[in-house]
């Protein structure tokens, strides 16, 4: 824990480039994912297959191979791109196809008899979106959201791999500084410290989200439980 | 930039041992996830005293923690301390505690659907503890968390791409390398695409035959 605490500024810097590169991330996720999320539950067949497609395509390559793809493949169509922004867009890319799916899934579970009492009280499209379907359809989407910016939080350390000076980044530099002035690598320390972090980060996260999930579910829960039956 | 069908024809034994290896760890790693998931979820469960509450300690570190940190961990972390590992192992116990802490939560689902009737009927039929754990709630837990484990196995296998990260010569390894040489990015990334789908697709075409076959008693 020593180096962690020696090295502090640096430490510090690391976790700080950890937290932008997550929000970015999370900020577009969240932009793709809730616009073609709903456009994907507008019936339209070939925009609902071409989202499809996207999802299915970006859910099944691993990770770090879309990342790497940005990274090594964008420039080589003649873009520049930083680290950062290379990380920053393959991680949205991924998440954006698995944000997409969990709001289209999460506006489908409201159940159909929904949309046609609104409309037969005659409420207006958005209005619909807006009072009706969208609070009922967070008790599904936002359990399975944050799960989403837990997984996002931890994929950020990929960034290490292709040289952004993120926590893990830091780490690797801090244990290669030690083992080159002291001869001992003090490699079973600061990774058991980085991972102990970012257990602490992602801990927080889950609670949160457990908490949230309570207030936002509960006045749902009980309609339905005297509604349904 | 042109896409060039011949140069992936000419790098096809290098993809070919890439996938190879990524399926030998793969493998493997399931295989003991899936052991992991078995015993933890069991321990869990049944409540073993002190083990239980070490099952639940892990799945929450394993779950909360990059699996890149933990494979660093595992790769470099370790053998700090004495605990030398091959490279080949490093990956294969990575990704085996990695999935093995889904499995756990996927085995703890699938025991929790067993209903009460069938401990109670077991009892009535005096069948020992442990019996009708093995034989009548494992059964039933594996069919319901069939799904549940094909998307961890799923995952496994495309995780299996971090281990590029070590050094291990599992396909994006291959990919990554002929990359650094060549320059043909494009072609390379398109073709391990297309395998790591046609594996996952095979993987999930398999496993859908094996739910089929366990489904078949139940089916009218």
């Amino acid at each position: 824990m020593n180096f962690l605490v020696e090295n502090w500024g640096f430490v510090s810097k690391g976790l700080w480039m950890t937290l932008r590169l997550a929000l970015v991330v999370l900020l577009f996720t969240t932009l793709i994912s809730t616009l073609f999320g709903v456009l994907a539950t507008l019936k339209k067949p070939l925009l609902s297959w071409t989202i499809h497609g996207y999802v299915e395509l970006f859910r099944s390559i691993p990770l770090i191979v879309n990342v790497y793809f940005i990274y090594f493949g964008v420039p080589m169509l003649g873009l520049d791109l930083s680290p950062f922004a290379a990380v920053a867009t393959g991680l949205t890319l991924w998440g954006s196809a698995n944000g997409i799916e969990i709001v289209r899934g999460g506006l489908e579970s409201v159940a159909r008899h929904q949309w046609k009492s609104a409309w037969a009280l005659g409420l207006r499209p958005w209005q619909i979106y807006l009072y009706v379907i969208v609070p009922q359809s967070m008790r599904a989407i936002l359990p399975a959201y944050t799960g989403l910016l837990t997984m996002l939080v931890q994929a950020t350390s990929l960034g290490a791999l292709v040289g952004v000076g993120e926590f893990l980044k830091v780490g690797q530099i801090i244990i290669e500084r030690a083992t080159v002035m002291t001869g001992v690598s003090p490699a079973f320390i600061v990774y058991g410290a980085v991972l102990l972090v970012y257990f602490v980060m992602c801990s927080l996260l889950s609670w949160l989200s457990r908490y949230l999930e309570r207030r936002l579910g509960r006045p749902v829960t009980r309609d339905n439980h005297q509604g349904v039956s | 930039m042109d896409f060039d069908l011949n140069y992936l024809l000419a790098q096809w034994p290098a993809l070919l041992d890439g996938v190879l290896m990524t399926l030998r760890v793969s493998l493997l790693a399931i295989t003991f996830s899936l052991l992991i998931g078995v015993l933890g979820g069991a321990a869990r469960v049944i409540k073993v005293p002190v083990l239980a509450q070490i099952v639940v300690l892990y799945v929450e570190l394993i779950r909360n923690t990059p699996i890149l940190v933990q494979l660093f961990f595992i790769f470099y972390g370790l053998p700090a301390i004495g605990m030398e590992l091959s490279l080949f192992w490093s990956g294969v116990v990575c990704l085996s505690l990695w999935a093995g802490a889904y499995q756990v939560e996927n085995v703890r689902g699938g025991l929790a659907t067993v209903e009460n009737g069938m401990r109670e009927a077991s009892v009535a039929l005096s069948l020992k503890r442990s019996h009708y754990f093995c034989l009548v709630a494992l059964p039933i837990a594996f069919r319901t968390s069939l799904p549940a484990m094909l998307n961890t196995a799923i995952s496994l296998l495309k995780n299996s791409s971090y281990l590029q990260a070590i050094g291990l010569a599992e396909l994006t390894f291959v990919a990554v390398d002929r990359i650094a040489t060549d320059f043909r990015a494009i072609e390379m990334f398109s073709a391990i695409c297309v395998i790591y789908l046609v594996l996952v697709a095979i993987l999930a075409l398999l496993t859908g035959r094996l739910s089929a076959h366990l489904q078949r008693p139940f089916r009218q």
